[in-house]
């Protein structure tokens, strides 16, 4: 059977906010996919969205491989960052570009994604992320926020939440 | 026969019976291009702008002399110096970072190159979210890589896994996508390109 996906919700900023929060999502899916063009009111060089799932933000790890400012390297964490934002000081009209991948939201067991994203732009201060997280908690995924961890969405982002069969 | 709600995901049974189950879904083919006899570029023309993402997924081979090429990728044929590339590089040995800028294309992946081991075929796939935005400069996420069965020497001759990204600072909605290989070699028979509209 061939994989088969459903746009469940988009929401584009019209104007700067926080965050951005799909709630109630479907229980009938496989899989959900989060796709995120997102830049961010704050100016430093990278900046960092942040998931949030059923409102809790504990019980959160991740790793991720990553190219940043023209180097390699890997790091872990124990938070939410997702990574990958444009902040507001990269070049103009520039978006970062990010996608989020779980499997099994419904299920009983702790919560898997993986996350690739760039915040590309005409510059040297730039990135490309890998990055596999883990929400240790066995509740089915009924909501999902991602906002800037600084500053706000900023007019003309974009996310699409998907539900894959 | 059952049919699934897009708004609970519950099941129930269709009231068409007999019907096949429609499940009207937000990825669609837009068009495949399939190379039968090599030749040095592949493109999309006349992309609708009714989609809100597309999506790329290709297999590739260069008839270079070399393992592996860089495959560019264009927009709109502009030829201007508009686009930028980052690439996040591994071989199994070592990762590494590179940075291109002000350049006339994206530098999009590596493909398997000419004297890759026979039949050997990089795959990839490409987003490029809001590509008709006429808001927003188009970033491209690129996901590629081949393995050469443990042959050749030096960089990325035995294979590779490669994320990049690109950039294209215009505001112009996407309506062409042109590929190419460094040095103006051919794709080999049998590479191929799927374009999908995602909703």
């Amino acid at each position: 059977m061939s994989l088969q996906l459903f746009k469940i919700e988009t929401v584009e900023v019209a104007s700067p906010v926080s965050s951005i929060t799909f709630s109630s999502i479907p229980q009938g899916y496989t899989d959900l996919k989060l796709v995120l063009s997102s830049r961010s009111t704050y100016g430093n060089n990278f900046g960092n969205p942040r998931i949030t799932i059923n409102g809790s933000t504990s019980t959160f790890s991740r790793r991720s491989i990553y190219a940043e400012n023209g180097a390699a390297g890997s790091e872990v964490g124990s938070d939410t960052r997702i990574i990958g934002v444009i902040p507001d000081n990269a070049t103009a009209n520039t978006f970062g570009s990010l996608e989020l991948y779980m499997p099994n939201y419904a299920s009983s067991t702790y919560k898997s994604y993986n996350v690739d994203s760039t915040t590309e732009n005409n510059s040297s201060t730039q990135g490309v992320w890998l990055l596999a997280g883990l929400w240790s908690t066995t509740s089915a995924v009924t909501s999902i926020t991602v906002g800037p961890i600084d500053g706000n969405f900023a007019t003309n982002t974009t996310a699409t939440l998907y539900g894959v069969l | 026969m059952a049919i699934r709600s897009l708004k609970s995901g519950t099941f129930s049974r269709s009231g068409m019976v007999g019907n096949p189950v429609i499940m009207p879904g937000s990825y669609e083919s837009i068009a495949t291009v399939t190379v039968s006899s090599a030749t040095s570029s592949i493109t999309f023309s006349s992309i609708p702008s009714t989609y809100t993402h597309l999506q790329i997924r290709g297999i590739t081979r260069s008839s270079s002399a070399n393992n592996y090429d860089n495959i560019w990728m264009r927009f709109n044929s502009d030829t201007n110096s508009n686009y930028a590339s980052h690439y996040l590089a591994g071989n199994g040995a070592t990762a590494d970072a590179y940075a291109w800028s002000s350049e006339t294309q994206i530098r999009s992946f590596y493909t398997a190159g000419g004297t890759a081991s026979s039949n050997v075929f990089s795959v990839s796939v490409i987003d490029i979210l809001d590509y008709a935005n006429t808001s927003k400069y188009k970033t491209t996420r690129h996901l590629n890589g081949f393995d050469n069965n443990a042959t050749g020497t030096g960089d990325y001759a035995k294979g590779t896994l490669v994320l990049s990204s690109g950039l294209w600072r215009s505001t112009s909605a996407v309506s062409a996508i042109e590929f190419t290989i460094n040095g103006g070699v051919n794709f080999t028979q049998y590479s191929s390109f799927a374009l999908y509209g995602v909703n």
